[in-house]
């Protein structure tokens, strides 16, 4: 999804984004990521204005899914377009958080289509290794929303 | 004016919409299925959702999706484009209850032409001649040669249950007549479990003349003059062209005024097509199509007008701002319908698009998302491109649409390129010579 914006002409450059969104969401100072012989490292540098960039780029942009994921048996996707809410209800704490362990079944967000909230659930049981929404971020068809292990 | 709006539609008519937008300086997002992540209405829009599998049911003709994608991005309107959910009244009522501006007529209007049979009792109303017919089914011979003496002959006895020209005989005078009426009766009990039929004008070489018409639904409304589109195949058109060599001034001028006037009675806002059966000097209206068209390029060539561009303004609230004598006609313009498919079986042939050279020149316009690389999904519609052009004189048109076809390479998948250039060089067509059936005749002789 392009949302504000038109797509990069790299698919490293959304790469870079999810890497970026993940260090911040994680509080980890260095990420690296390697397919094949292509590697990319993410690092917080302390009082660095590089990151400070690269956060506002990834604020600005909801992030697409990774590519690496999509073929992932642990992905959880967006069956619907719409908006993902990772807490039952405004204020409440979140269904799950990273590393919790889930049994199969478990609800673990909501997508609202149409004002009609669809709780997603977990399709395996395993350990939360990624979130990769933010709570009433858009997310369109086919988005991957969780990662379970 | 609206700041932003949703394309609810893909390939070349969501470039299409994506190019009228753009000139407006109003922002698109482009919604897609899984299957069109690469195609260049996507890659050229503004924002883009993906909102659903390749299947059209879930993704194209998926509402809720789409009203969705049009809520998280913030559109104000919503394009259908044609086809898919372009004339389905409940969703253009649907965009609208949630406070998105549907860019098409009334959810009244888009219902009213959807019931073919009540379209044409609404043409009746308005004045607009309809294929004339019996009033219900006929009982016995007598009763039918009564019909027929005011309808005309030649007749056509139809089933009335019937359906897909099953069950139709043809009677050219009273004894032909008393002889196939039994026969249509029996075979109408045999194949639909009733007897009853009834009869309706046989029209042997009909041409299909459209008007297109502009209304603003306060009071302004124009026409945009004819189409011709009597070359089909399997009543899906070929190519199309404007003016339709077939009609006299008289005859465009009759035409034209009645369906201006019909349409300014119904109130009718946005754009809209009324499709005619033409033969011998008579026209009989067939059904109204109450969205843009595939064909509306070679209109907008010789009319100077943005038809896309004008259904958006008329859909924001603004009046036409000008009438029927500011509008004036320049020259003749012919659209070739490309489509992925063998020029001789009509087999669809999706795959990459190896090359791709799209000709250019004077007069020419390629209306197409296609481009070096894309890949043609086997999910949808086979129209890939629409290759347009303009002359000042029909032939001079002829001329140009030769040489462009010439120049057109789209490699790596079959097209109906050969076809447009065997029918660029077909006598009956160079002389304007052919009805609704000469297509069929044309491509089955070779076959």
């Amino acid at each position: 999804m392009k949302i504000g914006g038109r797509s990069p002409p790299f698919p490293d450059a959304e790469l870079i984004r999810t890497l970026a969104a993940l260090l911040n969401e994680t509080g980890l100072t260095e990420i690296e990521y390697a397919i094949g012989d292509r590697r990319i490292r993410i690092a917080r540098v302390p009082g660095g204005a590089g990151l400070a960039t690269t956060a506002a780029v990834a604020a600005l942009s909801p992030l697409p899914a990774p590519a690496a994921l999509v073929d992932h048996p642990g992905a959880v996707k967006a069956p619907v377009v719409g908006t993902a809410y990772l807490a039952p209800q405004p204020g409440d704490p979140p269904f799950v958080r990273l590393g919790d362990a889930v049994t199969e079944g478990q609800p673990l967000l909501i997508v609202e289509a149409m004002k009609v909230m669809n709780q997603i659930r977990a399709h395996r049981p395993g350990r939360i290794a990624q979130i990769l929404i933010a709570d009433a971020q858009p997310v369109e068809y086919g988005a991957i929303l969780m990662l379970i292990e | 004016m609206f700041q932003k709006v949703l394309i609810a539609n893909r390939g070349e008519i969501a470039l299409r919409i994506h190019r009228a937008c753009r000139e407006m300086g109003i922002k698109t997002v482009a919604v897609h299925s899984t299957a069109d992540v690469n195609a260049m209405n996507v890659r050229l829009a503004d924002e883009t959702v993906c909102i659903g599998p390749p299947a059209a049911r879930d993704s194209y003709m998926n509402v809720a999706a789409i009203i969705t994608a049009a809520a998280i991005t913030g559109a104000d309107a919503i394009h259908p484009g044609l086809g898919f959910l372009a004339e389905d009244a409940d969703f253009a009522a649907t965009v609208e209850e949630h406070g998105f501006s549907f860019i098409g007529p009334s959810a009244e209007h888009i219902r009213l032409m959807g019931n073919k049979v009540a379209a044409k009792e609404a043409a009746r109303r308005l004045g607009i001649p309809t294929v004339p017919g019996s009033v219900g089914a006929v009982r016995d011979v007598a009763a039918a040669e009564t019909e027929a003496r005011t309808i005309g002959y030649p007749v056509l006895i139809k089933a009335a249950a019937g359906g897909g020209g099953r069950g139709m005989k043809v009677a050219r005078n009273p004894t032909e007549l008393a002889r196939m009426l039994p026969i249509a009766r029996s075979e109408a009990a045999a194949f639909f479990g009733c007897g009853e039929v009834y009869l309706e004008r046989h029209l042997e070489r009909p041409r299909h003349i459209e008007i297109q018409i502009l209304g603003d639904g306060q009071g302004g409304i124009v026409h945009l003059g004819e189409r011709d589109c009597s070359l089909q195949r399997s009543h899906q058109k070929v190519l199309e062209e404007t003016p339709s060599p077939a009609l006299n001034g008289e005859e465009r001028e009759r035409l034209t005024g009645l369906a201006v006037v019909a349409l300014r009675d119904l109130g009718y806002k946005g754009a809209g097509t009324l499709e005619f059966l033409y033969q011998d000097g008579e026209f009989f209206f067939i059904e109204m199509n109450t969205r843009l068209q595939v064909e509306h390029p070679i209109t907008e060539m010789i009319s100077g007008i943005d038809i896309v561009r004008e259904q958006i303004r008329i859909a924001a609230g603004a009046p036409l701002g000008y009438c029927q004598a500011d509008i004036s006609f320049c020259g003749h313009a012919i659209e070739c319908r490309i489509n992925a498919e063998n020029p001789e079986t009509f087999l669809p042939c999706p795959g990459r698009v190896t090359d791709y050279h799209a000709p250019g020149g004077p007069g020419v316009r390629v209306d197409s998302a296609l481009y070096h690389g894309y890949e043609v999904p086997p999910y949808y519609d086979s129209l890939i491109s629409k290759l347009i052009v303009h002359g000042k004189s029909r032939n001079e048109c002829l001329m140009r649409l030769r040489r462009a076809l010439e120049e057109y390479v789209i490699g790596g998948i079959e097209t109906t390129i050969p076809l447009h250039q065997r029918l660029a060089a077909a006598g009956a067509f160079i002389d304007g010579d052919y009805d609704v059936h000469w297509l069929e005749r044309f491509v089955g002789d070779r076959a």
